[in-house]
């Protein structure tokens, strides 16, 4: 599985059996992704934390239902969305996502080479539209795009087939492509 | 591709999001020590014989078609697979409820995702999930205290596509019952294995728990479990009710 470093394995398998400092370390080598998912699906930073830790300690206990060898990122990242999306659910707030570059600004927040394709105008358009999604979409939109994972971890995170995750990100930027050029 | 997907990725890297916190030991700060596993175990001898007992009522009662092996153990229903072991596997002793049950929506979300009639008791759920293979679960009551729990999952070929997988003790009675005429099975007495599916057949990971009481059926293409504290004859109540 593509972004999992290679002791992933090893460590999953040392927790697995009940070692604390092995899983901490895989929450070390992965917070950020984590984090990234769990801000991303509540919209407050607050709630991602808490959702992360919460998260964190039920995978704990889950461990010992992890299947060996299998990839343990999508499975970590999987347990976490799945705390975001019923925290975002009780609490009912989400903030808008917003650009780092905010208005035009210099330095660290010019875009990436490949943002150059769109304006900052089209940019917020886009992120605008991506906001506006339905939720399942925009969920994909997140896994897919903007945490870079493959439509197999979206899959596993997600908990749908592959197939809805080809169907559902197809039906996304169509909407997308839409709003964009309207 | 494409350059719309290319500007997602970008808009991704652009996006303002907090640095995440270092939250390694506090979480590990949190982590219990990982407390005993039980097991139900069973005299070996006595186990395979009730087994054996049981098995032959149940192909007698249920017309099963002829036993695949000479040790056939497994009754098909519903897409469930009912296997009569002689000792369970391992679980935690406080396995989480919501691992198994997937996304929280809400009851009309659940509807426009499912494909089929989701159908409810007369009391609205507590909480509605979304869970693999399209089922919808209601709980009522609270994940750490469930009181009911309404199981509905689609199929297409009960022999082909398992959906889930019970493991059952000497200790568990499996009664053949009719719900509005459609097959079904009451298991009470000694907690069973429950075992999720994916798509492949594979073992859910996180989906592994000891069950209660449980009624087993499927309709018109749906496989429905029914889990609670209940007697059969309430159990058949509840299931009659659903609308």
């Amino acid at each position: 599985m593509e972004g999992r470093p290679p002791d992933d394995v090893a460590l999953a398998e040392r927790a697995r059996n009940g070692d604390e400092r092995a899983f901490e370390e895989l929450v070390r080598s992965h917070q950020r992704i984590v984090f990234r998912t769990a801000y991303l699906l509540t919209g407050s930073a607050a709630d991602a934390e808490d959702a992360v830790q919460a998260g964190l300690v039920k995978a704990w206990r889950a461990l010992p239902r992890f299947r060996p060898g299998s990839p343990f990122r999508p499975w970590l990242l999987r347990i976490v969305a799945n705390e975001a999306h019923n925290r975002r659910r009780s609490e009912g707030r989400a903030e808008a996502l917003r650009l780092r570059s905010g208005r035009g600004l210099p330095g660290d927040a010019a875009p990436s080479p490949e943002g150059a394709v769109l304006s900052l105008e089209r940019r917020e358009e886009l992120l605008a539209a991506v906001g506006r999604l339905e939720e399942r979409d925009r969920e994909i939109v997140t896994c897919r795009y903007f945490l870079e994972l493959s439509e197999d971890e979206t899959a596993t995170v997600l908990g749908i087939r592959r197939g809805t995750v080809k169907s559902r990100t197809a039906r996304a930027l169509a909407r997308l492509r839409e709003a964009v050029e309207t | 591709m494409t350059e719309l997907e290319r500007a997602l990725v970008s808009l991704g890297h652009e996006l303002e999001i907090p640095e995440a916190p270092d939250v390694a030991a506090v979480v590990r700060a949190r982590l219990e020590p990982r407390r005993g596993r039980r097991t139900i175990r069973a005299p070996r001898r006595l186990a395979v014989a009730v087994a054996l007992v049981l098995l032959a009522a149940l192909l007698a009662t249920l017309a099963i078609p002829d036993a695949r092996s000479a040790f056939f153990r497994a009754l098909h229903i519903g897409g469930a697979s009912i296997e009569l072991v002689d000792e369970l596997p391992e679980v935690p002793a406080e396995p989480d409820l919501e691992l198994t049950l997937g996304q929280r929506v809400t009851l009309a979300e659940a509807r426009g995702e499912a494909g089929f009639d989701v159908l409810r008791l007369d009391d609205q759920p507590d909480a509605v999930y979304l869970g693999h293979r399209g089922t919808v679960w209601l709980l009522h009551g609270t994940p750490a205290r469930p009181r009911l729990l309404l199981a509905q999952t689609p199929f297409h070929s009960v022999d082909q596509e398992l959906l889930l997988k019970k493991l059952t003790a000497p200790g568990t009675q499996v009664e053949p019952v009719a719900v509005d005429g459609a097959r079904g099975v009451f298991l009470s007495g000694d907690p069973h294995f429950l075992l999720l599916l994916d798509e492949l057949g594979n073992p859910v990971e996180d989906s592994a728990r000891l069950a209660g009481n449980v009624l087993l059926w499927s309709h018109d293409g749906v496989a429905y479990r029914l889990e609670g504290g209940f007697d059969r004859e309430r159990a058949l109540e509840l299931a009659q009710s659903l609308r």
